[in-house]
């Protein structure tokens, strides 16, 4: 049962006087109460908690201040790296882009080696970076795709996108108006209002809002591939447009015309022969101003001549 | 419940009610284990300073015998005095006033003796016996704080007195 510490019992009163007195005499009793009262009667020196509160308050916002700055300094390194690594991370995810000026076509191979024809004034950016798992690329202008076969290929512009597997497309978007044309296999175009399926063979367009299949595609490439442009019931300030391009040149003319539809083609190689081909049928004549500048006019001769 | 806000030392309002419920134990405390006033209040500032940094680590119910833990290491690493000097304020009692002299003097004197006796303690022995005696702390309580068992305190107390008393006989 270990010890009895009677006294301990008798100061918390536990234990009466009566019971310590089998174990301590009545002297000593009187000793002990002695001690206990005087005991109780000190005090330990004053102590202001309040104020010592405060002090300590004081104390550990310094530590704390402090505490940060160590943090700030980890982060510093720590913001270093990351540049590093972001940079790195944005190096070796860049995006990889072909552009084309007015007047230049050109051809590249994507990293499957998938062939795209770029035509003039466009511009192709895509991620090199990952590219058999995700085949997506941005596109400006016109572009022909000849896709081999693989994970989904996706053709984004503003006006829609295309999606395909592997065949052969050619993706127009310019201004406000956008034309996927198939020549291979199903190409799937969505745009802001519809997905659709083009089958080879087929086009689809949007100009002016206005979606439009046509079944009008025999070739079994664009024409501008092999350097001619040609048109169908396109209004003519596209067709003026394009010839700009072709020829980087500019073509003034009244601005009545803009929406006329045209028909036909013009060749990449003979300006003088294209501006025939387009100014002819809107019984327009075209007067070559400078090295740049092309000017096409009302035909008076013409208009006579009816 | 919010036990966790409730239990949170972290909290500037939490530690701050902590600190103004037990600080002045603590001072007293680490006032009788040395004497040194100075020393004790600097003990409690940095055991509480400790206790604050460390308050995510308080386990619920043990954040006074946490305390008076790090106190006690606190002391241990910075305290290598032996000599121990208490010294305490009396309170004067009113129905003292009217003794007579020679009373008074004897009073005075067996407080002196008391005092002496005191600082000759063991720690142990001195800082139970005042805690309980000054500031009025149950067997139960001063076990609780320093992780001891309710006999062991007794035993502090009963030897405490035990040599108290003979320790004045002597002077």
């Amino acid at each position: 049962m270990g010890k009895n510490y009677f006294l301990a019992k008798w100061l918390s009163g536990e234990i009466t006087e009566a019971t310590l007195k089998e174990h301590v005499s009545e002297e000593e009793i009187c000793a002990y109460k002695k001690i206990i009262s005087a005991t109780d009667q000190l005090e330990a020196p004053s102590y202001n908690a309040q104020e010592a509160l405060e002090k300590i308050k004081k104390l550990h916002s310094e530590k704390t201040v402090k505490k940060l700055n160590i943090i700030n300094y980890f982060y510093r390194i720590a913001a270093v790296f990351a540049v590093l690594i972001a940079s790195y991370y944005f190096i070796s995810t860049k995006n990889t882009s072909y552009k084309t000026n007015l007047a230049e076509k050109i051809i590249f191979e994507l990293p499957d080696q998938s062939e795209v024809h770029l035509n003039a004034d466009s511009k192709i950016t895509f991620k090199a970076k990952n590219w058999e798992n995700s085949r997506t690329l941005y596109l400006k202008g016109e572009a022909y795709f000849s896709v081999k076969k693989g994970t989904e290929f996706t053709v984004i512009s503003n006006m829609g996108s295309v999606q395909v597997l592997g065949t052969k497309f050619n993706v127009i978007e310019r201004d406000r108006f956008y034309e996927v044309n198939c020549y291979e296999g199903l190409v799937s175009v969505t745009s802001k209002t519809e997905t659709v399926k083009v089958p080879a063979g087929t086009s689809y367009k949007i100009l002016n809002e206005v979606s439009k299949f046509s079944n009008n595609t025999n070739e079994t490439m664009p024409a501008w591939l092999q350097n001619n442009s040609s048109f169908k019931s396109m209004p003519y300030k596209y067709v003026v447009k394009e010839l700009e391009r072709q020829y980087n040149i500019s073509i003034e003319y009244d601005v009545k015309y803009e929406n006329n539809l045209f028909t036909g083609s013009f060749i990449h190689s003979n300006l003088e022969l294209s501006l025939e081909a387009i100014s002819i049928p809107l019984n327009l004549k075209y007067e070559i101003i400078s090295d740049k500048k092309v000017h096409l006019k009302l035909d008076e001769t013409s208009y006579n001549k009816f | 419940m919010n036990h966790t806000i409730d239990e949170d030392y972290c909290n500037e309002k939490k530690f701050s009610k902590f600190f103004l419920d037990n600080s002045a134990l603590l001072r007293n405390y680490m006032y009788y284990k040395c004497g040194d006033k100075e020393f004790a209040n600097d003990i409690v500032q940095d055991a509480f300073l400790k206790f604050w940094d460390n308050c995510k680590k308080v386990i619920p119910g043990k954040a006074k015998s946490f305390l008076f833990t790090i106190a006690n290491n606190l002391f241990l690493n910075e305290y290598n005095k032996s000599n121990v000097a208490l010294t305490f304020k009396s309170i004067p009692q009113k129905k003292h006033t009217h003794e007579t002299p020679e009373f008074l003097l004897e009073e005075k004197e067996f407080g002196e003796k008391l005092q002496k006796a005191l600082s000759n303690l063991s720690e142990a022995q001195r800082t139970t016996f005042l805690m309980n005696r000054i500031d009025g702390k149950k067997y139960k309580e001063i076990a609780k704080i320093l992780e001891i068992s309710v006999k062991a305190v007794e035993k502090r107390i009963h030897n405490a007195l035990i040599s108290l008393r003979q320790e004045i006989e002597n002077i």
